[in-house]
């Protein structure tokens, strides 16, 4: 894979690797032949990010790589997964960037796993830096946005203002719909001191947003911390940002999209006991897992994965948070090299007994907790949608139904 | 016990902001003591703030357009509420664009200081941001440790160099030392001193002045029969002093210090609409 990113679109690249390191420490290199994708999960498994740059946003991209005539899969994909740290110097100073450097050109070298980022400056100055990859299958999160009842749409500048009179130690906050109005405010549980904390409270007109639509009156509680690289990003790109979510426990998106890049930043979002224990009794198709955080059962989870083909995400993944008021999830990855063929839904037939286990010692917890996201493995799909780009979210009509083939829906 | 205030001017919006943030430089947590027509920020001196006093008084007439305060009882037309300032000053930090600030004494899950900014959008409504800072009400039986600190009988009055530039030299000096001598004399000379084992440092500065202080009924202070050129000195905790120049947002009318010898410097801070007086007590 080969690509040159030309120096306007510099800012763009940096503002998105920088969002992404807010997610998580690492993330996927994963280019395709549409363009390439940038991926990451936080290690709770309540943050997602793919922020996915069609092969027009590049000056040259260029993807096929070396036929080699071993595994089919090398032939189509050469995804890769990079420590962020190592990254970000790359992209440091994005503002100095754009005005220093010309073009950068990133390259990636299967052999010996190398990826090579090399920045043309001015007076002929290159900066190279050659990282090292890991081999990895990426994870992808499977979540219909456009099945979600409530959508907003606000350009970036508004969602930067209501987000700034939150302290920036806020971790999680909430927001409100209904018809009428829309309000934002710091998240509160029942044991919340409240004589030792500042609440703030942002009360919006449903005017100000360029699309609206509340199909169901719903309080969702997410992570800000993980949102603020997305807000980011999103004033570089100066593209309406977009807002799908449904009721409590299930996932919110924020997604900015244009012609020649998405991004999708999906976050778990707080759910209510009553709903959980509700869920559990559901079949076994359910799609949203829950499961106790505590580090014994994580433990358990990860053994019982073990059988996946990506035993790198397994080890890596401690609770990264033990801070959070919130227990978050820890999910198994969908082993993808079952069937390789049909899509990541089928995967779970493999892995449910295990959840079931898991299920079940969730039953006894008593404090809320944060819905898991479906994961699914990126699907090796080579039948190209009509569409130009990529589309992430793959489709899911009912829990219940597993036997249908994912396409790919633009919004 | 009732309290609500608004501001609708954007300048005395900005002025009570930079107010606010200057306590918040100085104090963790103080006490707001409502009355009809003031407003005051103390903070006495416990063992806590390092023996620091603050004393912050401002009328309200100058900041708000409307102000209505009733107090625990009628003869005792005060409020006394234990707040942490830097709360404030977050909740003003993101209405420089307001229309309004509304603030108000609330007691929902427990009592609070409501402040609800009222900022412009694109659409027909406003926006409104509200803040709930939690504070603690004072019993009346503790009013008593908040009474206005008098002015000691100082030594040596004299007024400050430019507070940009003392700032400034004692930034440098607190990288030395953790405590500095303040001497002055009545011939406006004023020395900044600190001591190390390895290096001493000392600024001097001249023709600052010395304020004339009225005495009340022409008792003779001990500052009258003093010799001009003797100095009063006293060694304070260099930190302390750093934290009240950094806290001076605008540049004050007339600032100056009282010095009491080895006892207790005196700084008064005056503005147009507030007076601001801080007292660091030596050290040992």
């Amino acid at each position: 894979m080969k690509c040159v990113i030309g120096g306007a679109h510099l800012r763009v690249f940096g503002r998105a690797i920088h969002a992404i390191a807010r997610i998580s420490d690492e993330f996927w290199f994963d280019p395709v032949e549409k363009g390439l994708a940038l991926r990451s999960v936080n290690s709770s498994r309540s943050a997602y990010a793919c922020v996915f740059f069609s092969s027009m946003f590049f000056q040259h991209y260029c993807w096929a790589a070396v036929s080699q005539p071993c595994q089919e899969e090398k032939q189509f994909s050469l995804p890769c997964k990079l420590i962020i740290k190592s990254v970000l110097p790359v992209f440091r100073c994005v503002n100095v960037l754009e005005r220093n450097v010309e073009k950068c050109s990133i390259y990636t070298n299967v052999n010996d796993h190398h990826i090579t980022f090399q920045l043309l400056c001015k007076h002929g100055v290159v900066k190279t830096y050659n990282l090292m990859f890991q081999d990895c299958d990426p994870l992808q999160a499977v979540f219909a946005k456009h099945l979600c009842p409530n959508i907003l749409k606000v350009h970036s500048r508004l969602l930067a203002e209501i987000m700034i009179h939150f302290p920036t130690s806020q971790e999680e906050v909430t927001l409100s719909v209904t018809p009428m109005k829309v309000c934002f405010k710091s998240y509160t549980e029942e044991d919340t001191d409240f004589s030792k904390t500042m609440l703030t409270e942002i009360q919006l007109n449903p005017e100000e947003f360029d699309y609206f639509q509340v199909g169901v009156d719903s309080e969702v509680t997410f992570c800000l911390k993980e949102l603020r690289g997305l807000l980011a990003f999103s004033e570089a790109t100066s593209v309406p940002v977009s807002i799908h979510f449904d009721v409590s426990g299930k996932p919110i998106a924020f997604s900015i999209e244009d012609i020649v890049l998405e991004a999708n930043f999906i976050l778990a979002t707080l759910s209510d006991v009553e709903k959980e224990r509700a869920s559990q009794q559901a079949p076994e198709s359910s799609k949203m897992r829950t499961g106790k955080s505590d580090k014994t059962s994580v433990d358990r989870e990860n053994s019982g994965a073990v059988a996946s083909k990506k035993p790198q995400w397994n080890s890596n993944t401690a609770p990264a948070k033990p801070a959070s008021p919130l227990a978050k999830q820890e999910i198994k990855d969908i082993p993808r090299a079952v069937k390789r063929e049909v899509t990541g839904t089928e995967g779970t037939a493999v892995t449910e007994a295990e959840e079931r286990a898991a299920l079940g010692e969730a039953a006894g917890a008593q404090y809320q907790k944060f819905h898991s996201l479906f994961f699914g493995a990126v699907s090796c799909q080579k039948d190209a949608p009509s569409h130009s780009f990529h589309s992430l979210a793959t489709a899911s009509d009912t829990e219940e139904d597993f036997g249908n083939v994912q396409s790919s829906p633009v919004l | 016990m009732r309290f609500r205030a608004k501001i609708v001017d954007l300048a005395c919006l900005n002025h009570f902001s930079r107010v606010i943030n200057t306590i918040a430089k100085l104090a963790k947590t103080c006490t707001l003591r409502l009355t009809v027509s003031k407003l005051y920020f103390i903070l006495s001196d416990k063992v806590a703030n390092g023996g620091v006093t603050m004393w912050c008084e401002l009328c309200q007439g100058n900041f708000f357009d409307e102000f209505q305060m009733e107090g625990v009882a009628a003869e005792h037309n005060e409020i006394y509420l234990e707040l942490v300032p830097d709360n404030l000053s977050r909740a003003l930090k993101t209405a420089q664009s307001a229309k309004a600030v509304k603030i108000k004494l609330t007691n929902k899950h427990c009592p609070c200081l409501r402040v609800a900014v009222e900022l412009p959008s694109l659409s027909s409504s406003s926006r409104i941001v509200t803040h709930d800072i939690p504070v603690g009400i004072i019993p009346r039986k503790l009013w008593n440790d908040f009474r206005e600190p008098s002015v000691p009988d100082f030594d040596v009055s004299i007024y400050l160099p430019v507070l940009k530039t003392m700032k400034s030299i004692v930034e440098r000096m607190k990288n030395l030392s953790n405590s500095i001598v303040i001497e002055a004399n009545l011939s406006g000379e004023m020395n900044l001193k600190i001591e190390t084992d390895l290096v001493s440092v000392t600024t001097h500065f001249k023709d600052l002045g010395n304020p004339a202080w009225a005495s009340e009924d022409g008792y003779q202070s001990s500052a009258q029969d003093r010799d001009l050129e003797s100095m009063a000195e006293a060694r304070i905790d260099i930190k302390k002093l750093q934290q009240l120049l950094a806290g001076q947002q605008v540049n004050p009318t007339k600032a100056l210090c009282n010095i009491v010898s080895k006892r207790i410097v005196h700084f008064i801070l005056l503005h147009e609409d507030v007076s601001l007086q801080y007292y660091i007590p030596a050290l040992a």
